[in-house]
């Protein structure tokens, strides 16, 4: 068993939060309201150390009065609190979504639609490996098959309805892979906790 | 003006940022560069908005004596306490900001998702059906999976990884892409909609 | 009740102590079976085994949480064994706000076992020379994005609040030229992001270390070459350090590795519960048609 103080509460409060698995109760609700509050208390401490500081406050403090601007939409959320001045808290949320939304569309056609397109698109060349080219042209077929699945705005009647039968079979099988890998993502979470428990708290394993 | 001036400041910066894309002029990267700048500082103010709903609603329930009011006090607490603590004597590799993330928020976050595991399986076993051919393309699907990448997936036949390494490169991917190409145009159309001030949902609040 | 309606009515108690004995068990009883490498590892692999030492640096996106550190911890730990033995600079950074405290934690403990096997300060991985924490930044694409221009723009100081310009390997770092490619251990959507952003616009290669649960998802990105290279899950991360073990960049064996015989049974386990749901379904059903 580990002499360590700090593993023993580590392991107090896994076990804590594992006892939900039984019922409710105090020792849950503890450890569950100790991870809200030291998860926020830490981004505090962290958007301070790691942005405030060096990326605002440092360069004001070097003369850098553009930073100004900055200041001023970041002072603008904390009118959310106050009623009568609520509505400034739009001007900076305005600035960051129109920002976001306008970088956003070259960025998503060069990435995910463009790119996407040339490794669906089946060439010659694709079949200088027969199997290969086979595989791309089924690849190509699925990825048509699910697009024309989900275009609901027109009813899939005559040809686009074996097509998008097709698709779900396509997107069935995604699904079913997805749920394996999910399971192996959610047992992986369970095994890493008693790798915890039976090695540096109880000394069991190595 | 309520509502006009945000819209007007989404409008001006959607274009602008949209336009900078396609031009490479000095100019044009020293705007974006400042821009890119501003919008580090801002989103770090958005925290504030996040702490504060916490305080406020935190407050409000021990002020209220509501049901659990003394779980509150823990959370305000410890809020306080770490933050304070990285506050002042800062986030090193050995310092004591750094033990509490380790020993107390890891072993937290980790075990909250850690109690999945157990949720799916049950959950999996009560309400995984082949109900239906596209049910049971699913659970086929999934059975091999979780055979053909595990180890000992190739005791049952060497053809099993590989044939599982073909559903993740034909099939799944196939339909991942199409879903992504669905994604992505709709992506696109959103954030058209709001540059254009047709989705204003962002704005929030009646006036 | 009949023996097929039992059969859908086992206690969810009964399953989570099966659960929990079958994850216990292999660690008492180990056995070994050899690990498949699948192809996406092996080219990430291959791609670090490609970059010559001292030369161009590799960035580590620390992008997970306490959540998902049993497949994202060891990928990263695994990488940074191979990067550091092969004296590939890195520098970490962190877009996940949980990130930093597990990158600090992973970066301590691989310099530290590399410098204990050293046998001179040449040997020795030295902070500020052979690898740097930059820490966490707000408006994670405006810092991607920002990074192309200058990384020393958008971090003044390190995490430790060392200047950047201070730091050796930060004087010759200055952007994404000097950069052979951002390995994004993610347990988020960030990869896409660094492919829509700082790889459309710089070029910067980009290969992902991501949870089981996200990695189906970007296989399409694996296909154009958007991706050069994927780890997906514990998996993932065991085959990963079963190449660093197999090529002698390190002899310690991995915690994901030891993960794998309980992933194993765990599986059949979780197959043969819906396994025994369908077939008491199925009876269910017949006998009610029948009826």
């Amino acid at each position: 068993m580990s002499p360590n103080p700090w593993i023993w509460i580590a392991a107090f409060l896994t076990l804590g939060i594992f006892s939900f698995l039984f019922k409710d109760n105090p020792v849950y609700r503890f450890s569950e309201h100790l991870f809200v509050g030291v998860a926020n208390g830490y981004y505090i401490a962290l958007y301070w150390h790691n942005t405030l500081r060096p990326n605002l406050v440092e360069p004001l403090a070097q003369g850098q009065f553009i930073y100004f601007v900055p200041l001023l939409l970041g002072l603008m959320y904390f009118a959310k609190f106050i009623p009568k001045i609520s509505w400034l808290v739009r001007i900076p949320i305005g600035f960051v979504i129109g920002w976001g939304a306008g970088i956003s569309i070259p960025a998503n056609f060069q990435a995910r639609i463009l790119r996407q397109i040339e490794g669906t698109v089946v060439t010659p060349s694709s079949f200088a490996n027969p199997w290969q080219g086979i595989w791309a042209a089924v690849i190509f077929i699925g990825v048509v098959a699910t697009v024309i699945y989900f275009y609901f705005s027109r009813e899939h009647k005559g040809i686009l309805k074996p097509v998008s039968r097709l698709g779900i079979i396509f997107i069935m099988i995604g699904f079913g892979a997805s749920f394996g890998y999910t399971i192996m993502a959610r047992v992986s979470l369970l095994i890493g906790r008693f790798q915890f428990l039976l090695g540096p708290w109880l000394g069991l394993i190595k | 003006m309520k509502r006009t001036l945000p819209l007007a400041v989404c409008l001006i910066m959607g274009v602008l940022m949209m336009v900078q894309f396609f031009v490479p002029h000095p100019v044009s990267l020293q705007f974006n560069s400042t821009i890119l700048n501003w919008v580090i500082v801002l989103s770090a103010f958005a925290l504030v908005l996040a702490i504060g709903n916490l305080m406020v609603y935190h407050g409000n329930r021990i002020r209220r004596r509501q049901p659990g009011w003394i779980y509150s006090i823990v959370t305000l607490v410890s809020m306080t306490l770490m933050a304070g603590i990285g506050l002042v004597w800062g986030v090193d590799p050995d310092s004591l900001f750094q033990k509490i993330f380790l020993h107390v928020l890891t072993p937290l976050g980790a075990t909250m998702f850690a109690l999945l595991a157990y949720y799916m399986a049950s959950a999996a076993y009560r309400s995984f059906r082949a109900r239906s051919l596209e049910a049971t393309l699913l659970l086929l699907a999934a059975f091999v999976v979780m055979i053909g990448f595990m180890p000992f997936g190739q005791y049952l036949g060497r053809w099993f990884p590989a044939f599982a390494e073909w559903i993740m490169l034909v099939p799944n991917m196939a339909s991942k892409r199409g879903i992504q190409f669905g994604v992505a145009f709709g992506a696109i159309a959103t954030a058209l909609k709001i540059i254009l001030g047709i989705e204003r949902s962002w704005l929030g609040g009646k006036e | 009740m009949k023996w097929f309606e039992k059969l859908t009515r086992i206690d969810r108690r009964v399953i989570y102590v099966l659960l929990t004995a079958f994850v216990i068990l292999p660690f008492f009883i180990p056995f070994k079976i050899p690990e498949n490498v699948m192809p996406q590892t092996r080219r990430l692999f291959d791609f670090i085994e490609s970059i010559p030492a001292r030369d161009k640096a590799v960035i580590i996106s620390f992008d997970y949480s306490p959540s998902t550190q049993p497949e994202c911890h060891p990928m990263a730990i695994a990488l940074l064994r191979h990067c550091f033995k092969k004296r590939i600079p890195v520098i970490g950074i962190s877009y996940e706000p949980q990130g930093p405290g597990l990158a600090v934690d992973a970066l301590t403990l691989v310099s530290r076992e590399m410098n204990i096997d050293a046998a001179s300060r040449s040997d020795s991985v030295i902070y500020g020379q052979d690898y740097v924490y930059l820490g966490w930044k707000s408006g994670r694409v405006a810092a991607m994005l920002e990074m192309g221009e200058s990384i020393a723009r958008v971090y003044p100081v390190d995490y430790f609040q060392n200047p950047i310009d201070s730091l050796p390997l930060m004087r010759k770092v200055r952007n994404y030229k000097e950069i052979a490619i951002a390995i994004i251990v993610a347990a988020a959507t960030y990869p896409d992001e660094w492919v829509m952003y700082p790889q459309a616009r710089y070029g910067v290669k980009v290969a992902a270390g991501l949870t089981a649960v996200m990695a189906p998802e970007y296989y399409p990105f694996l296909q154009t070459g958007q991706f050069s290279g994927m780890l997906s899950g514990m998996k993932g991360a065991a085959e990963y350090e079963k190449l660093i073990l197999e090529h002698g960049y390190t002899d310690k064996p991995g915690r994901a590795e030891t993960g794998m015989n309980s992933q194993s049974i765990i599986h059949l386990l979780i197959i043969i519960f819906i396994v025994i749901g369908n077939v008491g379904y199925f009876f269910t059903r017949r006998n009610k048609g029948l009826q």
